[in-house]
């Protein structure tokens, strides 16, 4: 078998490897809440994922991918041997998945993105000494990793504050909350629309200029607003005298507030990590295909879909147990607060993907359950975790970064 | 595999309504414990006394729970401060029904046919009392998914300002009988020192229902 056809094979297993371990570990902090608060079953919420991850990973996940691929590394070191670049990229690809692996199996929450950066970091290193590495860009990345989740908090606990204000703290608060559904309906849809047309859709060689995706994106939260203001004047009123019988029906309003958001998140989550999989393999691709090292690769969609179809893989496989588990517990998250939490998020991460900042879905998440929290949101909130983040954080780059630079070693000293 | 899930710990607030479900119940049983005294049903009260001091000590063993569960990191979305005072506050009315029927199991007294009427008046209505402040504790959940406002509030905010002027009323007839007390006078000393202590406790059960109307108000006020 030729080296490159073997390196091609080779490359595509660690993508996949990677890929499905994203899928197994994400999915279940992205749709924990909406389990978690009963607004969906956990077979509904594993399908609400596959189909949004897999939009999501299609559709918007090339732009982190260019970050990943060759914003922190110079190709330049590379193009005496663009191989060597393969050699990196797939012993990226390979320390990250095993580290996520590993992290799972002891329960730690690290971030996927983190390891893949640290990877990408530790054989560059190697390759082309501290020069070849765009620190800068490194440093961005980094701070958006501490940006994301107070952001993540900050949205999340000034939506939480506008709906205790505009709901809660009224006197028929159900009357409060179906007027507003059809405007976080329509406000959901524009940014997921926005997300996806604005150079969203060159898959499909539909690419808009920004007024363009806008518009459309308009369009398609004035649809979503349509369809949900009748549906709301079905929901049957309360007496004003009922307060918990109205806070009930209220909180089911925000279920199905809580699906959309659920959607949302999954989307978010396969537009901004399927990068961390297939940035790599894309790279791999362009160098085996052409000989050498561009400065500029086109994501094939192909490349694309198997990243977001092995997501899919991983969640249904392995990230179903855990889901599972969550939908047997009983846990003090409401359907209004999940929403909020989620809905803050996933808008961060999606944002954040569109500026090509790949961020950890995870830790934005953690940042605003802590903001709805600090809203005066959640009847407790267990602070606990943040130390074991900021632990994950100490440990997630280094363990990749010299376990991708050992396997790079190994590869150059096999293979030449 | 540990989630973002973790940070939902276990919610302090159920645990304190079970608690006072337990206070509630040592407060249904002050009726029966006062009439089965001043009836001289010794063996009755004997009876009663032994159930307050079971559904006490079940009370205590929530409280403790609760204290063991509240670690620094834990954010709750109330002073913690003034969590545990409601929650003193709360055991405090237990503890006060166990020291009443205590004193009536020290010795076998006759009430004074002048203060049986006023006695059994002041304690139907300290029972009344501390049952609503019980049912206070019972809206909690609904006041945290209101976020401690709106029409929610204002119920709590009524109830509290009502537990007030009851503990108010409650000290004037705790006034009222102390004087019929102190102005009979072929009472012995140690049985005007119990009956007074008595009164006394049933006091500090109207005090302690006031407490928990004021600092669940705090609640909303933050």
């Amino acid at each position: 078998m030729e080296l490159s056809t073997f390196l091609m094979i080779f490359a595509v297993a660690a993508c996949i490897y990677m890929a499905c371990n994203i899928g197994a570990n994400d999915v279940a902090n992205a749709m924990g809440t909406s389990v978690g608060s009963g607004s969906l079953t956990f077979k509904q919420a594993i399908y609400v994922a596959a189909v949004a991850e897999f939009a999501g990973a299609y559709f918007v996940g090339g732009h982190v991918s260019d970050t990943i691929r060759k914003g922190m590394l110079d190709p330049e070191i590379f193009s005496d041997a663009p191989l060597h670049l393969v050699y990196g990229m797939i012993a990226a690809l390979v320390s990250a998945a095993l580290w996520l692996n590993i992290a799972s199996y002891l329960g730690w929450p690290v971030s996927t993105t983190h390891s893949i950066v640290g990877a990408v970091v530790g054989f560059g290193v190697i390759a082309g000494g501290m020069d070849a590495i765009n620190w800068s860009k490194v440093w961005g990345v980094v701070m958006s990793w501490v940006v994301s989740p107070l952001m993540g908090g900050l949205v999340a606990f000034l939506l939480f504050r506008f709906l205790t204000n505009q709901v809660f703290r009224r006197r028929n608060p159900l009357l409060h909350a179906k007027r507003i559904l059809p405007f976080m309906v329509f406000l959901v849809c524009v940014i997921l629309a926005n997300a996806m047309f604005y150079k969203g859709l060159k898959n499909m060689h539909l690419d808009f200029s920004y007024p363009e995706a806008m518009t459309y994106a308009i369009i398609f939260g004035m649809v979503g607003f349509l369809i949900s203001k009748p549906l709301t004047k079905k929901i049957p009123d309360v007496p004003k005298k009922e307060i918990h019988k109205q806070l009930e029906a209220t909180e089911n309003i925000f279920k199905y507030l809580q699906i959309i958001t659920a959607f949302y998140i999954a989307f978010a989550h396969g537009s901004n990590d399927v990068a961390n999989a297939v940035g790599p393999l894309a790279a791999v691709v362009s160098i085996l295909n052409s000989g050498t090292v561009a400065m500029k690769v086109a994501m094939p969609p192909w490349i694309l879909a198997l990243g977001g179809g092995f997501i899919v893989l991983g969640l249904l496989v392995w990230g179903r147990r855990v889901m599972e588990t969550i939908g047997s517990k009983i846990t003090e998250i409401t359907p209004s607060r999940g929403f909020c939490a989620t809905f803050a998020g996933a808008s961060v991460v999606l944002i954040c993907s569109k500026m090509g900042l790949p961020v950890s879905t995870t830790h934005t998440l953690v940042g605003s359950v802590i903001g709805v929290g600090l809203a005066r949101g959640l009847p407790t909130l267990n602070l606990g975790i943040v130390k074991e983040i900021v632990m994950s954080w100490l440990a997630t780059v280094p363990f990749t970064a010299i376990l991708s630079a050992i396997l790079f070693k190994l590869m150059l000293w096999t293979l030449g | 595999m540990r989630t973002i899930l973790s940070m939902f710990s276990k919610s302090p607030f159920k645990p304190l309504v079970s608690h006072i479900d337990k206070v509630n119940e040592c407060v249904n049983l002050i009726n029966p414990l006062f009439e089965a005294y001043q009836s001289n049903n010794y063996e009755k009260v004997e009876e009663i006394a032994k159930n307050i001091s079971e559904l006490e000590h079940k009370a205590d063993q929530i409280k403790s729970d609760i204290r063991q569960h509240l670690p620094q990191s834990i954010f709750l979305p109330v002073d913690k401060r003034d969590f545990m005072r409601l929650l003193s506050a709360q055991d405090d009315i237990a503890d006060a029904v166990e020291d009443l029927a205590v004193l009536m199991r020290i010795k076998n007294i006759d009430v004074p046919e002048e203060l049986s009427e006023l006695l059994v008046d002041l304690v139907h209505y300290i029972v009344a009392l501390a049952n609503d402040a019980c049912n206070m504790i019972r809206e909690l959940e609904d006041l945290l998914e209101a976020s401690f406002g709106g029409a929610e509030a204002e119920k709590v905010e009524k109830m509290a300002s009502h537990l007030g002027t009851g503990e108010y009323e409650a000290d004037k007839k705790q006034f009222l009988i102390a004087q019929k007390l102190f102005s009979l006078n072929d009472l012995s000393a140690p049985d005007l020192f119990l009956l007074n202590e008595l009164i006394k406790k049933l006091g500090a059960v109207a005090d302690q229902s006031e407490k928990i109307g004021k600092t669940l108000h705090m609640f909303l006020s933050r």
